[in-house]
């Protein structure tokens, strides 16, 4: 059973990555260089001053962005969700700044705030805050009017009913956002920087590609995948932790349909 | 009432925004007041490069989604009905999945130059998986009763997917479809901010770049009019085929 | 304790208004058990979400000890229905329980003791660190019974609690909850749309008409004290009561079939 779920897990991976290494082994192909040139390079130059001069950076403006949006997010969606007049009120205009594709708001930001960090972290806040604020919204809305009503017979108000009633019950909702809210912010911290800096991760890798350092270029573009894939399983992890009751209440309803 | 509550939104919304430059409080060259963005949008629909990059934004991100929808649909279809291939499969399609389209950006450039084929690669990517895991979730729902029911019936395997997952997997397949044309949108405008595609998004950078701001405020408002008019029309459809059709999803 | 005085409640909507409850007026004496039972669709819930201040009546007035309900009055509890509804998923059975209380603003010592008296007295001495859909749905009501005895009030309303559960269990719970309404001296106002369960559970049994309701019969159920789920539903008195109330619906429905 455990060889048979191993396979399973490990087997096509395993296939394809040999499939690179074997069809790419002999390459002279300048534009496809062999895998094992790749991973040297990536060895070369990743770990090293790299690794703090750039792509820490990157991270770090990633993880401020992607907080300031979650809380303002959250915050305001709380407000907005908690009112139908604000709701009708605010709504046309959220689906407007929600529709705009993100990227287009780098030019704009730089217009405003020049091309430095304050950029792009603006950038990334101004591109993850939608769709976190508009699942809030749409999770607070939903909240059940039975618990609602529990909460209001036994006195259950303030922040106690936010923190034991409103936040929870919007969390599916909320955790749905925020997992489109980061991956917005993965394509916002790297655009930002390919299309106006002069470090951080984005721009690294472009610069390869325009003086033709191939390997190098290569292993950019697996470091950027594999901090996608990295970031995505710590999101996992977190959500596990934050929607344990939730996938459990679902498992439940499911078997007894 | 509520449709009121809106307008005035929109309104209380545009105002605020037209008088902040006009006030003073915000430089009017960073942000023109709409009424300046108005005349800008009035002004590039007299102009045939608006019209043509309008064009090839659309021709991007609708040929993009479309490849993207039929390799989705078809590849979850066939991974989703084999349990082996689902089992064999599970772990890449996880691995592949979170790696940003935006990553591909040096790779394209290097096999396509600045043509639409590197943005369309990007845009493929992304909303490939849309499609794919969206269609994979709804190929696992189908009712195991109504498995059974189907083996009992010994009902081949056309009429198994035609009255079986077909109808099941479909609300889902459209949640996809949705998420893939707002994301096939997000990188078509990326690949021409960044590549230099011919398109809105190319057109937005120029206009930055030489100073016309209104002119970018402008462009930029159509690409969230798009967006609007995807949301739309992907909900709507949405809606129908979940009006006409038995399976309403949970 | 609690005191109805001519109570009305209209809902209007866009172009239609729906009369649910016409005029009620009636009172709960202090520690009394009054069953609330009527045809289907009167307007029973509505009633009890007036009087628990989560619905304000369009005319008349609810007093709870003396004092006029404009909001959810202290110290009145609430058993819902909807068992799986009313209970907060994403909190464990003991902190379900516990919640209420915190709101009070006790200490944690005070409140981990009242919680654990709570469970043992519903008889989920075991179970607090459950979640509450992983119990059945007998013990799920159980658990919103605890945390409304944990809260300790002096006025407890159950709107049809028992009415998504198997018969089995259900009997259990009406012992359960003679038994707590012993315990605690609580006023207890219990809405169901059963006959037999208004009468083996009540000291009184209110009959309401049909919507718009209105008081049709208030009937003392002068049965002994100590029931039992074979003997008293076997007693004739029970049969008797129970045929009284019964021809009593049946009469309003007749009324409203023939207009």
């Amino acid at each position: 059973m455990i060889v048979r779920r191993t396979v399973a897990l490990l087997g096509l991976p395993a296939v394809l990555v040999a499939a690179w290494w074997v069809a790419s082994a002999g390459s002279t192909d300048f534009y496809r260089p062999p895998l094992a040139r790749i991973l040297a390079a990536f060895r070369d130059t990743w770990f090293g001053r790299r690794l703090l001069d750039d792509v820490a950076p990157s991270l770090a403006r990633l993880a401020v962005g992607y907080t300031v949006a979650l809380c303002a997010g959250i915050a305001l969606g709380v407000a907005i969700g908690a009112s139908p007049r604000l709701r009708a009120l605010t709504e046309p205009v959220l689906e407007f700044l929600r529709a705009i594709p993100p990227p287009v708001l780098v030019p704009v930001v730089i217009l405003v705030a020049g091309i430095g960090d304050l950029m792009k972290v603006l950038v990334i806040v101004s591109g993850c805050l939608w769709p976190v604020l508009l699942n809030t919204v749409e999770g607070v809305r939903a909240i059940d009017p039975t618990l609602a009503d529990t909460a209001r017979v036994y006195h259950i108000g303030g922040t106690l009913r936010l923190r034991r009633l409103v936040l929870r019950a919007a969390s599916p909702q909320i955790v749905t956002g925020a997992r489109q809210a980061l991956s917005i912010g993965i394509i916002l911290m790297v655009i930002s920087e390919m299309f106006a800096a002069s470090s951080g991760l984005g721009f690294t890798v472009v610069q390869f590609q325009r003086s033709f350092a191939i390997p190098e270029m290569w292993s950019g573009v697996l470091l950027l995948g594999l901090l996608g894939v990295l970031l995505s399983l710590g999101f996992r992890a977190v959500e596990a932790r934050v929607l344990g009751w939730y996938h459990g209440l679902r498992a439940v309803a499911r078997g007894s349909r | 009432m509520k449709a009121w509550l809106g307008v005035l939104g929109l309104l209380v919304f545009g105002g605020v925004l037209e008088a902040l430059p006009r006030l003073g409080l915000v430089p009017a060259g960073y942000l023109p007041p709409p009424s300046r963005i108005a005349v800008a949008l009035a002004d590039q629909a007299h102009q045939p490069t608006f019209w043509a990059a309008l064009g090839d934004t659309l021709r991007t991100w609708l040929t993009g989604l479309a490849i993207a929808v039929a390799a989705g649909l078809a590849c979850g279809v066939v991974i989703g009905s084999v349990p082996l291939l689902r089992e064999a499969t599970a772990s890449t399609v996880e691995f592949l999945r979170p790696i940003p389209s935006v990553a591909l950006i040096p790779l394209a450039v290097l096999l396509y130059g600045t043509g639409i084929r590197a943005t369309l690669l990007l845009v493929v990517y992304a909303a490939f998986w849309q499609v794919l895991v969206q269609v994979l979730h709804g190929v696992g729902d189908v009712d195991p009763v109504a498995r059974d029911t189907a083996d009992s019936y010994r009902l081949g395997r056309l009429a198994r997917m035609r009255y079986l997952v077909w109808p099941t997997a479909l609300p889902y397949a459209l949640t996809g479809v949705r998420l893939a044309t707002s994301v096939a949108l997000v990188l078509a405008v990326t690949g021409e901010l960044v590549i230099g595609t011919p398109g809105l998004g190319r057109e937005i950078a120029v206009a930055q770049s030489s100073g016309a701001v209104p002119a970018m405020y402008a462009l930029v408002v159509v690409t969230g009019l798009l967006g609007v008019a995807a949301n739309l029309v992907t909900r709507a459809a949405e809606r129908r085929a979940l009006v006409w059709h038995p399976a309403v999803r949970t | 304790m609690l005191d109805v005085a001519g109570l009305r409640k209209v809902y209007e909507g866009q172009g239609h208004r729906v009369e649910a409850i016409a005029d009620l007026t009636f009172r709960v004496g202090t520690g009394e058990f009054a069953c609330l039972v009527g045809p289907s669709g009167c307007g029973k819930t509505t009633l009890l979400r007036c009087l628990a201040g989560l619905l304000a009546p369009t005319a008349g007035m609810v007093r709870v000890d003396g004092v006029p309900v404009a909001g959810p009055p202290p110290e009145l509890a609430v058993v819902f229905q909807e068992y799986g509804r009313s209970l907060f998923p994403w909190l464990r059975v003991r902190e379900n329980v516990e919640l209420p209380l915190r709101a009070k603003g006790l200490p944690k010592a005070r409140r981990q003791s009242i919680v654990d008296d709570a469970l043992a007295a519903v008889g989920l001495a075991d179970a607090g660190r459950a979640y509450p859909w992983q119990l059945s749905g007998g013990m799920q009501q159980r658990v919103a019974i605890a945390r409304a005895v944990g809260y300790h009030p002096r006025v407890l309303l159950m709107d049809e609690p028992f009415a998504a559960v198997d018969a089995q269990t259900r009997a259990d719970l009406e012992d359960l909850i003679r038994d707590v309404w012993r315990r605690l001296s609580v006023t207890l106002l219990f809405v169901t749309h059963d006959i037999d369960e208004a009468v083996y559970l009540g000291q009184r049994v209110i009959v309401l008409s049909a919507a718009p309701s209105t008081v049709d019969a208030d009937l003392a159920v002068d049965l002994p004290d100590e029931r039992d789920q074979l003997s008293t539903r076997a007693d004739p008195r029970f049969t008797d009561l129970r045929t009284q109330v019964w021809s009593r619906i049946k009469r309003t429905t007749a009324l409203e079939a023939s207009p």
